[in-house]
């Protein structure tokens, strides 16, 4: 009988596919993060990528082409939480990349801070992406930025952020929830607003719905002007 | 000439109109020294930071810091000067042979920042305890205040009983005569025809100087007052954004100051929310005696207060749920819910009442 590998390559850098879910590698051996599955092949330990516990897990699931990640990059995270997704992201860009996580809510950075120690990559800052100020001294120019903050200002936040710190011509990547940002209005009209506003200022490269993973999100990716 | 001082984690920059870097002081490598550093340059001038400013003045370079802090003459922060270092930092600091390569810069990025938000965090935790000593302090101003209009009201009414009666308002009261004093020099149309017919008795300016200071410090306890509850709004929305916003801030503190603290009331199940502040009723319940309370510090919510009697139990359940969901977020989580929360709650409140007719 032929032993089938259980993980393969997906077409996205850094990106694995175990029975039908992704994973990514471990950066750290033997660490979980948020109590996610490991999956073991020829000594490398893969990390499975819960796509209802992360919502990028859940865009690819949902058929998302383009995922800008690769190995080395610099990333600039608002809303980063405990780490779930952003340890994903820590495995994908590999301890030459470097993700900028904010937060303003100190009790996830708490959680978040011992996940960075472990991992090397991720510079935890106790900030409001709001003011993008506070936080200029510990942030350099990245080359995506990712915001997954569900306020109703999430849009602005996204614009001002990428204005001061993404290069040029670099990525940006947004989880908008419908709810967060009118609550009264039907998800379809608060997305076509919330991307008219974001043309402006990007070239929309792909985007997907996460139902039924998350309800009333849509994932976009970005690239600047 | 003019040269800009920018303070970063490897050291302390000055560089020129032409992004020359003129001078240069390094830190420690010890992420903990660095991040130490960093925080107190935020709020005063370093010791490497005033040594480069010195020798600057001396080659008759006139210094412009970074950020505004203690002792700092010039300073215009986000200028373009400590954007380009900023920018160039990982560069510079490679450069100046301070840093290897790439992954020893991350490495101690990473370490310094590590710090530099334990710090913050060792302060944000207990952010709620003070809010609970802000809002305790509004109950003592409250019974402070009541007391001391009591006496005013009394003291002046020898003067000018009619008084009592058409001013209800305490502030109000306290500011007219405060403002005023004798009862002739009364400029309020709705007081004037009662003044001339007063039944007080005559009283001396120096008998009424003394009256209008606890008026006037009457007045200076209500703004006070006001200071701390904008205080405890603005701590609230930083603390805990879903629950004051369900609650509304005064209550929110209320029952936070009842509970002990956030991470209790997170702890809390939703019936014993709200029953926060009805310990006694429901002690007196326990030992027979009256009816089981079914609410406590949340009868004064708006929505509870706008019910027929007969549905505010109901309705007491249905809030307290939805509190105890929101500080659990607030805790635990972070995630801002409470626009959806709101309406949610809004609507099953109106489901409870329509059902009832
Ligand atoms: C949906 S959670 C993020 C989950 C995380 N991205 C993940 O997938 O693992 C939203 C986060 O945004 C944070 N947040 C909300 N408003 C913020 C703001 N103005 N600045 C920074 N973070 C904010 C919250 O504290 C919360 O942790």
């Amino acid at each position: 009988m032929i032993n089938l590998p259980k993980v393969k390559e997906s077409k996205l850098e850094g990106i694995f596919i175990t029975d039908g879910k992704f994973a990514t590698k471990n950066l750290i051996l033997g660490e979980k993060v948020y109590g996610e599955q490991f999956v073991k092949e020829e000594n490398i330990e893969y990390r499975v990528w819960d796509f209802y516990r992360s919502k990028p897990a859940a865009a690819l699931k949902k058929g998302l082409k383009i995922f800008p990640l690769k190995l080395g990059m610099k990333i600039l995270y608002l809303g980063i939480a405990s780490g779930t997704t952003a340890s994903h992201f820590s495995d994908i860009i590999g301890s030459g990349g470097i993700i900028y996580g904010v937060d303003v809510a100190e009790r996830v950075l708490r959680d978040l801070v011992r996940v960075a120690e472990k991992r090397g990559n991720i510079v935890p800052i106790l900030a409001d992406a709001r003011k993008p100020e506070e936080y200029a001294s510990s942030v350099e120019k990245v080359d995506l930025v990712y915001e997954d903050v569900a306020s109703d200002d999430q849009i602005p936040i996204m614009i001002r952020n990428c204005e001061k710190f993404l290069k040029e011509g670099g990525y940006a990547m947004i989880a908008i929830k419908s709810q967060s940002i009118d609550v009264t209005k039907p998800p379809k009209e608060v997305y076509k607003q919330a991307l008219a506003e974001l043309e402006k200022h990007f070239e929309i490269l792909d985007k997907v719905e996460l139902d039924p993973y998350e309800k009333h999100h849509l994932f976009v990716v970005m690239k600047f002007k | 000439m003019r040269a800009y001082i920018v303070t970063t984690l490897v050291g302390v920059f000055a560089i020129d109109e032409n992004k020359k870097i003129v001078e240069f002081s390094a830190f420690s490598r010890n992420p903990k020294e660095v991040a130490e550093k960093l925080k107190r340059s935020e709020i005063e001038i370093l010791p490497e930071e005033k040594e480069i400013a010195g020798r600057l003045g001396r080659k008759k370079i006139f210094v412009i810091f970074s950020n505004r802090k203690e002792g700092v003459k010039h300073a215009e922060p986000g200028n373009e000067f400590e954007n380009y270092v900023r920018e160039n930092l990982r560069k510079l600091a490679i450069q100046k042979g301070l840093i290897k390569d790439d992954a020893e810069y991350n490495k101690f990025l990473t370490q310094a920042n590590l710090e530099l938000t334990k710090v913050k965090i060792k302060k944000a935790v207990g952010a709620d305890h003070l809010v609970i000593h802000a809002i305790n302090s509004i109950d003592e101003l409250d019974k402070s205040i009541n007391i001391l209009v009591e006496r005013l009201r009394e003291w002046y009414g020898l003067h000018f009983p009619e008084m009592d009666k058409i001013i209800s308002n305490h502030e109000k009261f306290a500011a007219l005569v405060g403002k005023f004093g004798t009862r002739e020099k009364m400029d309020e149309e709705e007081l004037k025809q009662f003044s001339e017919q007063s039944m007080g008795i005559d009283i001396e300016d120096e008998d009424v100087k003394v009256i209008q200071d606890i008026a006037n410090q009457i007045l200076q306890l209500y703004k006070l007052r006001e200071k701390i509850s904008t205080y405890i709004e603005k701590s609230l929305k930083k603390i805990a954004p879903n629950f004051s916003e369900l609650a509304g801030s005064q209550l929110a503190a209320k029952l936070i100051a009842k509970s002990g603290g956030l991470d209790r009331l997170a702890r809390m199940p939703s019936s014993t929310i709200q029953l926060l502040g009805a310990e006694k009723a429901l002690f007196r319940f326990l030992h027979g005696h009256g009816k089981s309370p079914r609410h406590g510090l949340i009868f004064s919510h708006p929505l509870i207060q706008n019910a027929p009697d007969s549905e505010r139990g109901k309705i007491a359940r249905t809030l307290a749920a939805k509190l105890s969901i929101a500080a659990k977020l607030d805790f635990y989580n972070g995630e801002y819910k409470a626009p959806q929360m709101k309406k949610e709650l809004e609507e099953r409140v109106k489901e409870i009442l329509s059902s009832k007719k």
